[in-house]
Formats: structure tokens, C-alpha cells, sequence
């Protein structure tokens, strides 16, 4: 058996996998979307635009979509990074290890159970409650965009704070040592050497926050009340309640493009802030 | 700085306490504290629909964490010494695979499979024997499973490419030197230094196949998944059965996740 | 024999044969499945003492699958079946009759028992999601005790497909405390004064047909109306309240409960339910139009546990169990026997059963709304918008 024939028999079921269960199904999507609804819905096959050209009705779910996932990618990254910093170079050794598994644990219960507890949390009963005994009456919290907003943070802080971790840990002491040996201010260390040499680590959290968010649902429908609504939520409901399925394959098509195309830019302005190809992957 | 590391764990750990909190209650409701109580933990687990669920998802994310592990290590290795067009579409493949949203994942196979099933299932009812119940397809474990599979390998893929770069060639060299055949090479040099990346691969592909709800939804058919239960739980007003639920899994992932680590550190080496 | 028995073929008639001699089922069961319990249940009908005993004494697995509505049960009924039968009840909750089609339309479900709306049972049995019901399995079943009214939509060109479960209607709650002690009753006020000052306190259905519906009724067009120009009307005011909703959810109890919504579309069952434990929540029939239902329990043909679907519909159907489910959910029962159950003051209740110039002004849903393609968008781009 030459060296090519065993390389193409172990691609073999990787590759007859990614075929039947990603290539299949997304070619259907696609032609899906050039399609009509039927009067019963699900979808009717045809060769048409209507569905790319009803696009703008989902405009404001894009719209949500492509604020709120960038504002909570950067939050999760400034509330993660001084935590990410303190783990790698102030924490106690001792502790590190312990420090490091309670980041973990919150992402190993379900994402849904911890929006869950957000529900109680932010509703009436919960923090505006508090509020209103210190004096602060009226604040609404739940089913609005914050609220959103906390639950993106909340849900993904640990897939954030771990890349930047890793790349933090691996920095040199000595450097900093150097750095401050040498008489550099505290502030100038962290901008001239901590800061570039954890960017890896910033761009791949920022780059797995960022996919998961652009494709969120669970998050607004627990913590929006059907007010905040994500693409993903449209789509939810295109297939699951309006049973649109040649628009709602259109939607989905245009997510897909509308994220290949943010992460091209993305990458793109990562390699010129410095970090390697080889630098930028996911996990 | 440690105060505000503090901050950040209380932010974490709160909503936990909470959940935690209230899975002790005595009463029916889930936002009010009503006496303690351990009741819900027993109602929990004699309800055959928690049980069931937590088997499906039990069964689902072994399996699927076990064909990722195998196939996506195949893949790996395979493409280490592969270069051009095969190499370049596998490379899209997968970073298609990864970069798709979740729900996309889902609805594409829901409506892709029910699609291809609608083609075969009267193909198959022609082709089987007279006289026998032809079989026929549809959504289910198996779709579940293939679907988690298929985003899971490209991960798994990932994670070991990245160790098999950072791994000494020339022990291989020395070892084809030495005369080994490839399969010996492959068992006795390159599987124990992957290992450690297979296994972080293959914990990692069964958190995601746990945890996750959005591809269940669409492809799971008529199973129910643990987090699909909490979910419908979720909408009918909810009992401190889900606390009880997310406390427990909380406490049993904890105890793996300690297991796992003192597995790897006595393994010597460090993933990631 | 002939070859087709009550809808069963030879072949599984004769396979039901060979487990009921093997012992894996029960006469009772086999009798029932085979449609030959129809004959005796005609034949014994005659003779007292032949009179078939509820069917849920023999075994139905350990297991039925309820898809429902939010608070629509008597919890305690549920366990009650779980000690007569050994069959565990879960309970699926939906938001809205689109939900549940399009969910049965998209595959297997694994559910054995789901609840209908009226004005659904048309496209279910078109599209041949629903099992017609055989009455012989539902010895609690009384055709004659039901108000034809409520009745009437669970037959479809005379097969019956869905028994009554309740009916009701969908109106307006409001908490008095936050209007100077006054409550509203019309979708006029409703929408007013959700743009003013509830603004952020109302909730509204994620269900197009009392969503879409009330807006219409706040114009003056009909309930079920599919009129372009006055869906058009419909879509402007409800893009234009948007922005002071509290939430577009069909489970509204939770936060009319914990003071974070206001006012809110509601099903006069949950508004009795409300009305009870908070006295200053107000329950109303909008003057100006709104919506009269009628629930019917149904079985999926998807179905796989079909005695125990059959089981825990005819339990439900036993006005001992309906009369409980009655005095929790708070909703009319169209079953006579059931009615002559109640409290006084239940069936003097004007939530329970408002008087009849007050449901004069509402309308059933029409089957149209189900599948009208421009409301199913009108909805999902209200709730994208």
C-alpha cells in the first residue's frame, strides 16, 4: 500500500461525512432559497429572487445581530482580559490551577440553565428589587437589549478568558522583569510587550465569541421577550412557526455570506496588527 | 487587580448559587423560596423523562465524541502529508465546518435530510423484499449523532493538526530509519504523543455534543434531548426540577472536569 | 372476515392476534385495537353488566406525550394517571397553533396526545397529520352532553377527529392598580393606552391570530380578517407599539405575577387564574371584537403509543378528573356532566362564563388565518421588526 492510497483511505470517512451531513445540506439551502413557499408551507422549487429581494423585512434582526454580537465580543474581551492578566502573571501558583477550573465550570452546566437563572436575576424580583430598597425605583432590566447583553457575556466570558490565558501564560517573565528593570512604567511594559504578545490570544477569543454570537438564539429569546431578535431568531420562527422555508433559506444564506465575509475583514486586520496565521486558531 | 478578580467570579458564580439555591425548595415555584427541601432531587430522578433524556444525550455525545475522535484523527494524520487541491478543499471543508453557526448546521440538515429521506423512503419501499415492513428513514438518534459528528471532527481535526506541527519529526525519521513499518511508527511514535490532544479533542467534542440544544431542536426528530427537556420545561412554568437538573450536572461535570485534570497531569503532559 | 377491520389491516390484525395469544397484550387491548371492542361495546351497551370499564386498566407502557398550552392542567390529575395506569405524563408547552403544525409538518414529533385549536382541524386532516378517533376507546366520551357549538370543529365530512377540552375566550388582563383602580375593554384602550402610559408593560401573544387579531379589532375589521389593506392597517399599529411592549410571549403569567408587566392579551382561563390569586388583575372581552375558541383533545398519527394516547385522553374526558382541571385552569367546559359539577359560583363566574351580550361582538378563528402566507409574515416581521 503506497503512502497515497492510505492517505485517501483514513480521509475517506472525514471526507464522505463533511459530503453527506455540511456539502448536502447547504446545497439544499441553496437551492431552497431560489425557491417559493408553498400555500401549506415548506417550499415549492422554482428559479426566483423574491425571497433574496424580501431580504430588507429581516433588516432589523441583521441589524441586532451585527451590533449586539461586535458590542458583546468586545465586552466579554474587556471583562475577560484583566481577569485573563491576573490568572497568568499575578495569581499565586498555588492557586492558579483552582483559579482556572471555577473560569471553567459555569460553561460546563447548560447555557440554558444559566440564562435561566438570568429570567429570575434581572426580572422584577430579582436586581431591580434590590435597586428599588436602595432607593432606585422603576428599572426595568429583563427583555431588553441589556439584558441581551449580560447573558452574552455571562454565556461566553470563559471562552474568552482561556485563549488570552494561554497566550499570556506563555509570555516570558523575564521580559517584563527586563522591562521594568530597565526603569519602564508599569503601563509602558503592558502597551510595548504584554499587550502585542497576548494579541493571538485576543484574536482567536474574539474570533469564537464572535461566530457563536452571530448565530445566537437561545440568549435573546430567554432574555429579550421576543423584543430583541437575532437572525437566528428569525430564522427559528421562519421555520418553525410561519413555515417559510424558501425565505427562510434565504435568510440563512445571507447569514452564512454576511459572517464569511466579517471574518475574511476580521482576519485580515488581525494579521496586521501582527499575529501569525498559525496564531489565530480556533481552540 | 485581586478585587477584581473577585468581581468577576461573583458575576460567575451567582446565577450558579442561584440555580443551586433554589433547588432546594420546598414549594412549587422557582422564584420563590419556600422551605428547604431535597424532594425535587428525588422527583427528578424517578422521572423517566429526565432519565431518558439524560440517556439520549449520554449515548448521543459518547458517540459522536467517539466518531469525531477517530475519524477527525484519521483526517489529521492523513493530511500532514498531503499537499494541493486535496489538501486545499479539505482545509475549506473545515473551516466551513467550524465557522457555520450552529443553527444554520441545524436547519440545513433538518431540511436537507427530510429532503433526501422523501427521495429514498420510496426508492427502499420498491426495492425491499414482498412481504416485509421496508424500512424508513427519518430524523432521530442518527441524525443527531451524524450531524454532531460532522462539526465535532473538524474541531477534533484542529486540535491535533496543532499538535502533530509542534511535534518532533525526527523521532519519526529515526523510527522509518530503524526500519518500522508505518503502522508501527504510527503506534508506537506519533499515537502516544497526540494522545493527550485526541483525549482534550474528544472531552471537548463531548461538552459541545452535551450542551447543545440549537441542532438538537431541529434534527433530533422525535428524541428528546437533556437540553431540549429543559427547554420545553422552561416554557410550561417552571419547577425547581430544572435546578435540580443544572445542579447535578453542574456537580457531575465538575467531578469529571477534576478527574480529566489529574489524568492529564499524570500523563505528564500539558494539552492545548 | 372482511379485510380491513375498523382501519386495521389483515396483516396486523392477525399480528395482534398472535401477541394476544402470546399474552403480551390484554383482551381488553386487543378487543380495542382490533375494532372488535366496538362490537361488544354495541352488543354489551344492552347488557348492563357487558359495559366496558374505562380503558385504561390494561397496560399502555410507561409513557404518553401531552403537547399543550401554557397552564392549561391540573397537575395533580396527571399524577392521579400516573398511579392508575404506570404511564408517566410529559408535558410539551407550545405558544401558538403555527407552532404546533409546523413542528408535526417538519417530522416526527414523539407526541401522543396534542390540543388543537378550532380552526385548525381542517388543514390537519388535509394534510394528513391526524388520527381520526375511535370513539370505542373512549368510553367517557358523550357525544350527546357536548354543546354542539364546541363541539362541531372536532369533526371533519363527518369523521370525528378531536374531542372538546374546553373553550373560551381571548380578552384583555389588566392590573387595576396601575390605572387609578379602572380596567379597560376594548382594543382600542388597549393599544392606547399601552402607547401612553403603560408604555413597557404590555405583553402581547407570539401567536398571529389574537396578535394580529386585536390590532385588526382596534381598527374595527374583522378578527380573522386576510385583507390585504387591512392587514396593512394591522402591521402599522402593531410595528407602532413595538417599541412599548414588555414582551411578545404566549406565557404571559410569569411576569403579570411578579408586577413586571402591566396589561397583556390573555385567555380568559388564565385571566381567572390571575384574577384569583391577584384580585387588582382585571379580566375583559374587548367590546370592539376578540376571539371565541374551543380547545379539542387529538391524537397525531405520528403517534407511537396510541393506547396510552386513547388512555389519557379518555381519563381527561372522565368528568370526575374535568371538573378538577375546571377549577384549576379556569376555562368553560363544554360537557354537560361536567358543568352540573361545578360550584355555584363557578358557573356564575363572569370570567368563567360572561354573559352573552358580551360574546356576542366575538368570532371563531377561520381556518384561512392558518395558512394564510401574508399574516404568518405579517407576524414574523412584527417580531423581527
Amino acid at each position: 500500500m503506497t503512502q497515497r492510497t492510505r492517505n485517501w483511505l483514513l480521509l475517506a470517512p472525514a471526507g464522505a461525512w463533511f459530503m453527506v451531513m455540511l456539502i448536502i445540506p447547504l446545497t439544499v439551502v441553496f437551492i431552497f432559497s431560489f425557491g417559493e413557499r408553498a400555500p401549506s408551507g415548506g417550499v415549492v422549487l422554482a428559479f426566483t429572487f423574491e425571497q433574496y429581494g424580501n431580504l430588507p423585512a429581516r433588516w432589523a434582526a441583521f441589524k441586532n445581530t451585527m451590533t449586539l454580537a461586535p458590542i458583546g465580543t468586545l465586552s466579554a474581551l474587556l471583562i475577560a482580559y484583566p481577569l485573563a492578566y491576573f490568572l497568568a502573571v499575578k495569581a499565586n501558583p498555588k492557586w492558579k490551577t483552582i483559579l482556572l477550573v471555577l473560569v471553567i465550570v459555569p460553561f460546563w452546566t447548560s447555557i440554558l440553565i444559566r440564562s435561566y437563572a438570568w429570567i429570575f436575576l434581572l426580572g422584577g424580583r430579582g436586581i431591580p428589587a434590590l435597586l428599588d430598597v436602595i432607593g432606585i425605583e422603576g428599572v426595568r432590566l429583563i427583555n431588553t437589549p441589556f439584558a441581551v447583553l449580560v447573558g452574552i457575556i455571562y454565556g461566553y466570558l470563559p471562552l474568552m478568558v482561556f485563549p488570552i490565558y494561554v497566550s499570556l501564560d506563555k509570555l516570558d517573565k523575564r521580559l517584563l522583569e527586563a522591562s521594568s528593570d530597565l526603569g519602564a512604567k508599569s503601563w509602558k511594559t503592558f502597551l510595548q510587550i504584554t499587550l502585542p504578545l497576548s494579541i493571538p490570544g485576543i484574536a482567536t477569543g474574539c474570533m469564537l465569541v464572535f461566530i457563536l454570537l452571530m448565530g445566537e438564539y437561545l440568549i435573546p429569546a430567554m432574555l429579550g421577550g421576543g423584543k430583541v431578535f437575532f437572525v437566528g431568531n428569525a430564522l427559528v420562527d421562519l421555520f418553525l412557526q410561519s413555515r417559510n422555508w424558501a425565505y427562510g433559506s434565504a435568510v440563512a444564506v445571507t447569514l452564512v455570506v454576511v459572517m464569511l465575509i466579517t471574518v475574511t475583514i476580521y482576519m485580515r486586520l488581525i494579521y496586521r496588527l501582527g499575529a501569525s496565521r498559525e496564531d489565530v486558531s480556533i481552540m | 487587580m485581586r478585587l477584581y478578580a473577585f468581581c468577576v467570579y461573583l458575576f460567575l458564580y451567582i446565577p450558579i448559587g442561584v440555580i443551586a439555591l433554589f433547588s432546594f425548595n420546598a414549594g412549587r415555584h422557582a422564584s420563590q423560596m419556600q422551605g428547604f427541601s431535597t424532594k425535587w432531587y428525588g422527583k427528578t430522578l424517578s422521572n423517566p423523562f429526565v432519565m431518558d433524556a439524560l440517556e439520549t444525550s449520554l449515548i448521543v455525545a459518547f458517540t459522536s465524541a467517539l466518531c469525531a475522535s477517530v475519524f477527525g484523527t484519521m483526517a489529521a494524520v492523513a493530511l500532514q502529508g498531503i499537499r494541493g487541491p486535496l489538501r486545499t478543499a479539505f482545509d475549506m471543508l473545515i473551516y466551513i465546518a467550524v465557522m457555520i453557526p450552529g443553527i444554520v448546521i441545524g436547519i440545513a440538515t433538518l431540511i436537507g435530510l427530510v429532503t433526501v429521506f422523501d427521495q429514498l423512503n420510496p426508492l427502499l419501499a420498491a426495492l425491499w423484499p414482498e412481504g416485509l415492513n421496508p424500512p424508513k428513514l427519518r430524523m432521530g438518534m442518527g441524525s443527531l449523532i451524524a450531524a454532531h459528528t460532522m462539526f465535532l471532527m473538524a474541531l477534533v481535526v484542529i486540535i491535533v493538526r496543532a499538535r502533530l506541527v509542534g511535534m518532533d519529526r525526527s523521532l519519526i525519521e529515526a523510527s522509518s530509519d530503524l526500519y518500522a513499518t508505518p503502522m508501527g511508527t504510527f503506534m508506537q511514535v506519533t499515537l502516544p504523543m497526540i494522545f493527550p490532544a485526541i483525549l482534550a479533542g474528544f472531552l471537548l467534542s463531548f461538552t459541545f455534543s452535551f450542551d447543545d440544544f440549537i441542532i438538537a431542536f431541529f434534527v433530533a426528530g422525535s428524541e428528546t434531548t437533556l437540553p431540549i427537556y429543559v427547554f420545553s420545561s422552561i416554557r410550561r412554568g417552571v419547577t425547581p426540577e430544572i435546578n435540580a437538573i443544572g445542579t447535578m450536572v453542574l456537580s457531575v461535570s465538575l467531578l469529571l472536569l477534576i478527574a480529566a485534570q489529574l489524568l492529564l497531569q499524570r500523563g505528564g503532559h500539558k494539552s492545548k | 372476515m372482511t379485510k380491513d377491520i375498523n382501519n386495521i389491516s389483515k396483516k396486523e390484525f392477525l399480528e395482534k392476534l398472535e401477541s394476544y395469544r402470546n399474552g403480551s397484550i390484554t383482551r381488553r387491548h386487543f378487543l380495542n385495537v382490533t375494532g372488535l371492542g366496538a362490537a361488544t361495546a354495541v352488543l354489551g351497551g344492552t347488557v348492563p353488566g357487558l359495559r366496558p370499564t374505562p380503558a385504561f386498566a390494561g397496560d399502555i407502557g410507561d409513557r404518553v406525550v401531552l403537547a399543550t398550552w401554557p397552564n392549561y392542567h391540573d397537575v395533580a390529575n396527571f399524577d392521579a394517571f400516573t398511579e392508575t395506569t404506570g404511564a408517566h405524563v410529559q408535558v410539551n408547552v407550545f405558544g401558538s397553533n403555527e407552532e404546533m403544525l409546523a413542528k408535526l409538518q417538519a417530522g416526527a414529533t414523539g407526541w401522543d396526545v396534542y390540543v388543537p385549536t378550532n380552526y385548525t382541524f381542517e388543514d390537519y386532516v388535509k394534510e394528513d397529520l391526524i388520527e381520526p378517533l375511535d370513539v370505542s376507546r373512549l368510553p367517557n366520551y358523550d357525544a350527546a352532553a357536548f354543546e354542539p357549538r364546541y363541539a362541531e370543529a372536532g369533526s371533519v365530512n363527518g369523521t370525528l377527529y378531536g374531542v372538546p377540552k374546553n373553550w373560551g375566550s381571548t380578552g384583555m388582563a389588566i392590573n387595576t392598580k396601575h390605572n387609578d383602580g379602572k380596567a379597560i375593554s376594548s382594543w382600542k384602550e388597549f393599544f392606547d393606552i399601552t402607547m401612553d402610559k403603560f408604555s413597557g408593560r404590555t405583553v402581547v401573544h407570539d401567536y398571529q391570530l389574537t396578535t394580529i387579531g386585536s390590532a385588526l379589532n382596534y381598527h374595527g375589521y374583522s378578527f380573522n380578517s386576510v385583507n390585504p389593506g387591512e392587514l396593512a392597517d394591522a402591521e402599522k399599529l402593531l410595528i407602532a407599539v413595538k417599541p412599548h411592549l414588555f414582551a411578545i410571549t404566549s406565557d404571559y403569567q410569569p411576569p403579570m405575577r411578579n408586577g413586571d408587566a402591566w396589561l397583556t392579551i390573555c385567555w380568559s382561563g388564565d385571566g381567572k387564574q390571575l384574577n384569583s390569586d391577584i384580585p387588582e388583575i382585571h379580566y375583559a372581552l374587548g367590546s370592539d371584537g376578540g376571539e371565541i375558541w374551543s380547545d379539542y383533545y387529538a391524537i397525531p398519527k405520528s403517534s407511537e403509543r396510541k393506547d396510552a394516547a386513547y388512555a389519557l385522553i379518555n381519563f381527561m374526558l372522565d368528568p370526575n378528573v374535568n371538573v378538577k382541571e375546571v377549577l384549576t385552569h379556569g376555562y368553560p367546559t363544554a360537557d354537560s356532566r361536567t358543568y352540573d359539577m361545578l360550584p355555584a359560583d363557578l358557573k356564575n363566574d363572569p370570567i368563567i362564563f360572561p354573559a352573552q351580550d358580551l360574546l356576542s361582538p366575538l368570532e371563531f378563528g377561520a381556518a384561512v388565518t392558518l395558512t394564510d402566507p401574508n399574516r404568518a409574515e405579517l407576524m414574523a416581521r412584527f417580531k423581527s421588526a
